[in-house]
């Protein structure tokens, strides 16, 4: 029942007294109001913008935040109001649901905070009115699509799973050439090879002087080096041919690549060279081979896989098939008609070029899109009368459906600019929350260097005379640093940063015999790419002793592996503090100081959001550090 | 002849006016007629203490009855279209229009063919502050189509089918075809005193009177608001 008409239900009670006179059996008693609640105002602070109502109007709606009691939470005994800090503006359109029933979506807000204050106030979009939904509805599915996009190339481009297997490996070099350079190079050569073979194509064709013993005819130059463009051609259809069979081996599911339009386009492209080797030089049979060279001719086709613009277009046509469709129509139609016309019209004069009426076709297709050859014209006057008007017509006609196709290219080919730029944007945006992040976390570090800590020695208070970098730490950080302080105190081991970390890593390869270094190689999995060796390749820190696999990975990777190492407390504070934990993977014939034992595993960096500096993240640590053993 | 010379001429001016149009283009322009039609019809009641004369209302009550009056119908009346659609609302089964269409008929005291706010409040003073009579005498009125002052039995048919139905389809026992006649038949034998197939509003009350059942679902409306 709409909200509105709960006011009119004492009339339509009241109404019911027509009933009373011929009902035959009594009639039920009446509910008893037990609260007689006033209709009183309500009062609701959103932020500071007040906002004010009957009772009754929120009460319309008894399944969401402010018609039930939920409301309570939020309310002020002491200004008998009702407190919310949310979005006022948002706030304004929910309050007038309640008043009118409708609810209505603001062009001008954004749709992922607008969902957010419905999900709040426990309003469900679906009774936008109709004058808004669509506008909502589709705001919506771009914004999903945009995520969905941003998801898609996240998965595709970065994301490397560190046991993919070679076949797996292959699809993605052939898929996302930028990110491996035998994929760049593969990528070029193919572009390279591609390009040869078309120009062969062309150039066969040219009129190249005379043949040396015949000197009456002319040739063209496939034939006069016919050798040498057959050995190129075949050159051509052996790299392509390896591609295709590479991409065959490799491809996820190869049902589904067959179907692709790619492959079929590969194989259209290398097909008339086979067919032509198998072929005998017989005469009828060659004459369809001659036809089958115009296939070759679709390798420029394969050019699509290297050129993002292409493929835009061959998606624009895909996607407004319909309107091509008209154009076509329409235009068959139109043909149709004025080549009957222009038949009968120059039925009559003498020597007339319209000899039938498909003969008129051409004249008509000619005449409407405006190219005027001039190989057929009308000489009577009828004729020229109705061929004007045919081309004023052809003009129309063409000019309705164009528009359409147009704007549907822009709007595809500006969707994937913004794709790029998305994502050359999100590099940049990535390092700069990487950088404001480690600031926070750095505060820590900074936070026990200042000697905070309850048990400090003298030595610690004494720095902390000096750096007087700790501001007023409002209440958040210092509950912050107590809570990582009791997680240090847990697992006796403790958070550093990167330079005592490598500095401790330095030691740690200056004591250990070389016997330890091998078997500590051999144990370690490849996906540890130690802090040490990444600092290794920054720095181009010479560490003689690279306990852990080579290998610099991108920023979601470093935080596949942080190693643990436990200290032993009785070292001086000056040198525990500040310093990292770090794993060495454990050797039985290890340090006497290096006793902990844990391998971290490479964790998903989904998890991850925050702390992509393994250095300096103590979140991280919390949160992906499965288990520590202290021995 | 000369008619069908003045039919040529006639069909040779609307050609002409035709070309005329399609080779100057098409635009015509705005009508002056539609800018009356844009101003609404706004009606406002009487000063609130009038109505409180006229009534048995009291001051809160007539504002809340307002509110609610206003916000379903800005423009101050409500007319047929919009009574038929709000009363729609609180039966969803069933098909209320014509019982609407018979309390639009008894509200509209001035058969103007629109309720503005104090037919509609004075017609709820009645019965939901009336006294046993008054409120039998207006569902006397209502019954009455034709307010000639008595109630006939096609009157009576036509008022029991639209309460009918207003029950829908689905109902337990299934509704016959003649549920509503037998209806009317039994409430002319119990009303109908000197049994002259129309009851009057003497007949209407002093029946009425006599039937514990209906004295004791008119107190219903006390405390309605």
């Amino acid at each position: 029942m709409a909200a509105g008409v709960a006011a009119w239900l004492p009339f339509a009670r009241a109404a019911a007294i027509g009933w009373m006179p011929v009902a035959s059996a009594p009639m039920p008693a009446p509910p008893r109001d037990k609260r007689r609640t006033q209709d009183g105002l309500i009062v609701l602070n959103i932020s500071g913008t007040k906002f004010q109502t009957w009772r009754n109007t929120l009460e319309r709606y008894p399944d969401t935040l402010l018609g039930s009691t939920e409301r309570d939470f939020f309310y002020q005994e002491d200004t008998n109001e009702y407190f919310f800090d949310r979005d006022p503006d948002i706030f304004r359109h929910i309050l007038n649901f309640y008043r009118t029933g409708k609810l209505h979506y603001p062009r001008h807000e954004c749709i992922s905070a607008y969902d957010e204050e419905l999900a709040f106030f426990g309003i469900i979009p679906e009774i936008i009115g109709d004058c808004c939904y669509e506008e909502y509805k589709d705001r919506r599915r771009e914004n999903a699509e945009r995520i969905q996009d941003d998801e898609d190339n996240e998965n595709n481009n970065d994301l490397v799973l560190p046991d993919m297997t070679f076949r797996e490996s292959m699809w993605r070099a052939f898929e996302n050439p930028h990110t491996s350079t035998m994929a760049l190079v593969f990528y070029y050569v193919t572009g390279f090879f591609i390009a040869v073979s078309v120009m062969a194509n062309v150039v066969e064709t040219v009129p190249c002087g005379t043949m040396p013993n015949n000197r009456a005819k002319e040739v063209s130059c496939g034939e006069r080096y016919a050798l040498a463009f057959f050995c190129l051609d075949t050159a051509c259809v052996m790299i392509f041919t390896v591609e295709y069979l590479l991409r065959l081996m490799a491809a996820p599911s190869r049902y589904k690549f067959v179907k692709s339009v790619m492959s079929i386009i590969d194989v259209v492209a290398i097909m008339p060279y086979y067919i032509g080797l198998v072929m005998t030089d017989n005469e009828d049979v060659s004459g369809a081979f001659v036809t089958l060279r115009v296939f070759r001719v679709f390798r420029i086709f394969k050019f699509s896989r290297h050129s993002a613009g292409l493929r835009i277009l061959g998606y624009t046509l895909k996607s407004c098939a319909s309107e091509l469709g008209f154009l076509l129509f329409s235009l068959t139609m139109a043909i149709i008609i004025f080549a009957t016309v222009m038949f009968y019209a120059e039925k009559g004069s003498s020597g007339s070029k319209f000899t039938s009426i498909p003969a008129a076709f051409w004249y008509t297709i000619v005449t409407m899109t405006t190219l005027g050859y001039g190989d057929m014209v009308p000489k009577t006057i009828v004729g020229k009368i109705f061929g004007s008007i045919c081309s004023l017509s052809g003009v129309l006609v063409i000019a309705l459906p164009v528009p359409v196709i147009v704007s549907n290219f822009s709007r595809i080919y500006h969707q994937s600019q913004r794709a790029e730029k998305r994502r050359a944007q999100k590099k940049t945006r990535l390092a700069r929350i990487r950088a404001a992040k480690s600031g926070g976390a750095n505060a820590y570090l900074q936070y026990k260097r200042n000697g905070l800590l309850t048990d400090s020695e003298e030595e610690a208070s004494k720095e902390a005379g000096q750096a007087l970098v700790c501001k007023s730490n409002p209440t958040f950080e210092t509950q912050h640093h107590h809570l990582l302080h009791c997680l240090e105190k847990t697992t006796n081991h403790e958070f550093v940063d990167e330079q005592t970390y490598e500095s401790s890593c330095m030691e740690v390869s200056m004591v250990k015999p070389s016997a330890s270094r091998s078997s500590s190689l051999s144990s370690s999995p490849h996906g540890l790419s130690s802090c040490c060796s990444r600092r290794h390749k920054r720095k181009s820190f010479n560490v003689p002793n690279s306990t852990m696999a080579a290998g610099c990975r991108d920023s979601m990777q470093e935080l596949s592996t942080i190693q643990i190492r436990e200290r032993p407390l009785s070292n001086s504070r000056s040198n525990l503090n500040a310093k990292f934990e770090e794993t060495v993977p454990l050797n039985s014939e290890q340090q006497p100081y290096i006793t902990a034992a844990v391998i971290s595993m490479p964790t998903p960096p989904v998890t991850t959001p925050e702390g992509e500096d393994s250095a300096s993240s103590p979140d991280y640590s919390q949160s992906n550090i499965v288990r520590v053993s202290a021995l | 002849m000369s008619q069908c010379r003045k039919r040529c001429k006639r069909q040779l001016t609307k050609v002409a006016r035709y070309f005329y149009r399609f080779l100057t283009g098409t635009l015509t322009q705005d009508s002056i007629e539609d800018d009356f039609e844009l101003s609404t019809v706004c009606h406002r009641p009487e000063g609130l203490d009038k109505l409180q004369e006229q009534t048995k209302f009291t001051k809160k009550e007539l504002q809340v009855l307002y509110r609610g009056f206003k916000n379903e119908c800005p423009s101050g009346v409500v007319n047929e279209e919009t009574f038929k659609h709000i009363y729609s609302q609180f039966f969803p089964q069933g098909d209320s229009s014509t019982y609407a269409h018979f309390l639009f008929e008894a509200f509209d005291t001035n058969k103007n063919g629109s309720v503005s706010f104090e037919d509609f409040v004075i017609g709820l003073s009645i019965i939901l502050r009336g006294s046993i009579n008054d409120r039998l005498s207006w569902a006397f009125n209502l019954y009455d189509l034709n307010k000639d002052g008595c109630i006939t039995k096609e009157e009576m048919m036509d008022i029991m089918k639209s309460i009918y139905d207003m029950m829908g389809k689905y109902t337990y026992p299934c509704m016959h075809e003649d549920a509503p006649r037998e209806h009317v038949e039994s409430f002319f034998q119990k009303m109908d005193r000197n049994k002259d197939g129309v009851v009057t509003i003497e007949e209407f009350i002093e029946s009425c009177q006599k039937d514990e059942n209906i004295m004791q679902s008119m107190q219903l409306f006390d405390n309605v608001i």
